[in-house]
């Protein structure tokens, strides 16, 4: 049986079948094939899986988004960005890793990053002479740091699916952002002097602190978001409502650069994104429900606890298997389907839920920027006008980087606790 | 036919963004009455079933607009009539998973009608269960109009070769 | 697919569920043993699943599969029952309701445990029908300074329920009732979200609530000997056999006992692991709180049509 629908899956999958309808399909044969089961708990769990609270934070957080590239937020983040890391050898690399930086600390998601910096950074990188595999392998890569430095849409998925904290997760997310971004400016340092990239002239300083001071109200928000969880004075969801009202302020007034007129498409465009991956998320409910019937979390315990008996090689096994789900499946989704089957097997290994939201969140991070499906990638060869094969060949290196943080991260937990850690 | 569905889609996309709208400042109502002391219960339920909608609606809209994410590796492989009738295959799993769909929606409807919500017991369960069937039944319209579509191009493919 | 019994075979198969996913919950305590005996003595003609959270953490979704006939045997309290629209239920939630534990087996194991049972399957249509009442322990107030009086609760924000009799009783206290989730709730009494909750030893405890600054003195209030109801698909059980409904009332019988003893020795353990981890436990007058919630529970009473019911629970309270 369990066969016979992972053989349906993946057939129905390479048909060319919409991803969130394949689960769903699968999800009702499942139930079908139980003789207990009524086939209207399919239709139960899609609602119960978007019933809840935590969940409204994702259409919130890509409104930001959609709010900051629209009110050109972004372009005053670049133009910082480059005053700060122009000058130094292939400053327009440096620059498009740190505005991710920057811009992840408003974002929850990674394609809102991707796209807004990626439209004017790849063809600007191109003008100056890089060569089109870096301009978009730096932007894929770069961006999956949207992911993992707070907010993050995915870790409050985890959050909810495990009931561990959410600041305490955003906060672990801060160092892992930061070593994986300066990891690929140490990388692209190097390549930058072997090819000799090109380097803009030192601004005056005064210019610098000009650039600085126009973005202060951008650079606020993330201590707004980060700040107010973490000391309580709103949710997740909340702080994702201020993120989205904030953005919208400052557009509008400080910056002046959004127009009433625009905010229907922004809103369209925020529903259109945020209905895809939660109609998948809901679709995925049904299956997860499917699993929950088969026990397959209480199997898993008992099969690690029989036959691995290690929680590093437990780390090490999840880490392999959520990078192949990541390849073809995004984040959210997964997480609903896998998180609590693994999530028993962790508990008994002793492994802290925070620590484990790190690393799963990390790989399918991962996940954004490969191929079949990597919307980051696909977004970035798409502005790039780059085969996805050769953007992928260009982005390894840098996946590479995040892989080595990740381990990092795994095998080290008190460098994921650090920052918590100062918090309690 | 192509009229019907383009209002369709329009009526479907104001009720998204119209919830859309309603939860975005039910959750402002919520952060501003708790910082001046007043408890407004009702917030989080009423945001949470207009959030459902408002997903499901856009969820639909994406169907018609053939958005939602799927691998066309295959797809574009093939060539001409062959790459019509996959398509054709596509949209009539995608009906009969819609309508199965909708019918069991409309059960849960029945089922769970009279349930009434936790924080407004005046208003009833039934009301967010609607948007099961209401989501299936569209998604079922859209795939039809795609199918109809995908026949005639195939006819005319059949006349050119 | 849905039958009770699609093999024809004679032997049929239950789901049993509760939405406590900690293998030591009392909960998962009373579910085993309705397995054990259920199993033991239909001689393996009863099969009995039992998922501690695995099919649903929230008593809605319980409720909810329960009807749909995707889940068999599950475990809800009033507060959740009340949103299918049997409202009575409500009422075993009421604040003070109850003066002790002998207090509330009086009235569950007798006269109006059976009438309430009768309401469940009567306004469900047969979908709800009660096995029995199981606990989830008694509830007291912890919070970041100790309550002397009622008058210590003025102006804490307290993380209850905020709706319905629950919330009216605490704000009447003088309290501000907070709705914060249960996860987040260790965080936010860490930083000063709320000031105080109300739980019972179990539960609070395996969650660390006591080692906050904001959870570290308990007053015992016991405002709530807590109300559990363990159902079965009426539809489904009408089906099943004679022998085999014998024996599903049977094992239902063994899991209350079993229940009510795992957490009432759960009560008296995670009471002391509090105290050992630093914890302040203090006693309180529990005469000005029964007072205050007489008119409460009078007036809910009269909302949900169970007025009597509340007059013979009183009468029951001296003997
Ligand atoms: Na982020
Ligand atoms: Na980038």
């Amino acid at each position: 049986m369990g066969f016979l629908l992972i053989g349906l899956f993946l057939v129905l999958m390479l048909l060319g079948m919409p991803i969130a309808f394949v689960i769903g399909i699968v999800a009702l044969l499942g139930i079908f094939g139980m003789p207990y089961t009524p086939e209207a708990a399919v239709p139960m769990k899609m609602v119960n899986g978007l019933d809840s609270f935590v969940l409204l934070a994702v259409p919130l957080f890509i409104l930001a988004a959609n709010l900051m590239n629209s009110g050109k937020i972004s372009e005053k983040l670049i133009d910082l960005a480059l005053a700060i890391v122009g000058p130094i050898r292939g400053g327009l690399a440096h620059a498009n890793i740190l505005v991710s930086m920057m811009f992840a600390g408003v974002s929850g998601a990674s394609q809102a990053d991707a796209a807004g910096v990626g439209k004017i950074l790849i063809p600007s990188m191109k003008k100056q002479g890089y060569d089109t595999e870096t301009a978009v392998g730096v932007t894929a890569a770069s961006s999956t740091v949207g992911v993992i430095i707070p907010p993050s849409i995915p870790m409050i998925i985890f959050a909810g699916l495990t009931n561990v904290s959410i600041g305490a997760l955003f906060l672990g997310g801060i160092i892992p952002g930061i070593l994986i971004g300066l990891g690929m400016m140490l990388f692209v340092y190097v390549i930058a002097i072997k090819r000799n990239f090109p380097k803009a002239a030192r601004p005056e300083l005064t210019k610098v602190g000009k650039r600085f001071i126009e973005s202060v109200p951008a650079l606020l928000t993330p201590i707004i978001i980060i700040g107010g969880i973490v000391f309580g004075f709103f949710t997740a969801t909340e702080a994702a409502a201020v993120a989205s009202l904030y953005t919208f302020l400052i557009s509008m007034f400080v910056y002046k650069t959004l127009k009433l007129k625009d905010l229907p498409k922004i809103l369209m465009d925020t529903l259109a994104l945020s209905s895809l991956s939660l109609f998948a998320l809901a679709a995925a409910s049904a299956l997860g429900e499917l699993m929950s019937y088969y026990q397959l979390g209480t199997i898993a315990q008992e099969f690690f606890s029989d036959h691995i008996g290690s929680e590093w090689l437990f780390i090490f096994i999840l880490i392999v298997f959520f990078l192949f789900v990541g390849t073809f499946m995004d984040a959210i989704p997964a997480m609903i389907l896998f998180v609590p089957i693994i999530l028993p097997t962790a508990l008994e290994f002793g492994i802290d839920p925070i620590h484990l939201g790190l690393i799963v969140v990390i790989t399918l991070a991962i996940g954004l920027a490969t191929p079949p499906y990597g919307l980051v990638l696909l977004l970035s060869a798409k502005i790039g006008e780059l085969s996805v094969e050769r953007s992928f060949i260009a982005v390894i290196p840098y996946l590479f980087i995040i892989v080595v943080v990740l381990l990092i991260i795994a095998f080290l937990p008190e460098v994921t606790f650090f920052i918590p850690n100062l918090f309690s | 036919m192509k009229q019907l569905i383009r209002m369709l889609e329009k009526t479907q996309i104001t009720i998204g963004l119209a919830f859309l709208t309603v939860f975005f400042l039910v959750i402002m109502l919520q952060i501003i009455t708790r910082y001046i002391g007043i408890s407004v219960i009702w917030t989080e339920e009423v945001a949470n079933y207009s959030f459902i909608w408002a997903i499901f609606m856009g969820a639909a809209v994406m169907v018609n607009r053939r958005e939602h994410f799927n691998f066309d590796l295959l797809q574009r492989k093939l060539k001409g009539k062959s790459r019509i009738t996959l398509s054709i295959f596509n949209d009539l799993v995608l009906i009969a998973f819609n309508l199965a769909i909708f019918s069991l929606g409309i059960q849960v409807v029945i089922e769970f009608w009279n349930y009434t919500w936790a924080t407004i017991p005046e208003m009833k369960m039934g009301y967010v269960w609607l948007s099961i069937p209401i989501m299936a039944g569209t998604m079922v319209i859209y795939s039809i109009s795609h199918l109809i579509n995908h026949i005639e191009t195939w006819k005319t493919k059949g006349v050119m070769e | 697919s849905e039958e009770a019994d699609p093999d024809g075979d004679g032997k049929i198969k239950i789901i049993a569920a509760h939405n406590q996913t900690s293998p030591d919950n009392p909960y998962q305590t009373g579910m085993l043993k309705f397995k054990e005996v259920a199993e033991e003595k239909s001689g393996g003609s009863i099969e009995v699943e039992v998922h501690a959270g695995t099919i649903g953490t929230e008593e809605s979704e319980l409720v909810e599969k329960l009807q749909l006939g995707a889940a068999d045997v599950v475990l809800v309290s009033p507060g959740f029952m009340t949103q299918t629209g049997i409202r009575e239920v409500d009422l075993f939630s009421a604040p003070y309701l109850f003066n002790s534990y002998e207090h509330w087996l009086r009235v569950v194991d007798g006269e109006v445990g059976q009438q309430m049972a009768k309401i469940i399957n009567e306004k469900s249509n047969n979908a709800f029908k009660l096995l029995g009442y199981w606990t989830a322990g008694v509830r007291h107030f912890y919070g970041k300074k100790p309550l002397e009086s009622m008058d210590d609760l003025k102006g804490v924000s307290l993380r209850t329920q905020t709706s319905g009799v629950i919330g009216d009783f605490w704000e009447a206290t003088g309290a501000i009732p907070s709705s914060i989730s249960w996860g987040e709730l260790y965080q936010g009494l860490q930083q000063d979200v709320v000031d105080a909750s109300e739980n019972a030893y179990p539960f609070f405890v395996q969650q660390s609530h006591h080692t906050t600054p904001n959870g570290k003195y308990i007053t015992e209030t016991a405002h709530d000997f807590t109300t559990r109801f363990l159902l079965i698909n009426g539809e489904k059980f009408d089906n099943y056999s004679q022998e085999h409904q014998t024996i599903i009332l049977e094992a239902a019988k063994a899991s209350v006992e079993a229940e009510r003893a795992a957490t009432n020795k759960q009560d008296i353990d995670y009471k002391e692991k509090a105290i050992d981890e630093g914890a302040v436990v203090n006693e309180i007058d529990r005469q000005p709180f029964i007072e205050l919630a007489k008119p409460i529970q009078n007036n809910f009473a009269e909302e949900i049509d169970a007025e009597q019911m509340l007059q013979a629970i009183r009468q029951l309270a001296e003997e």
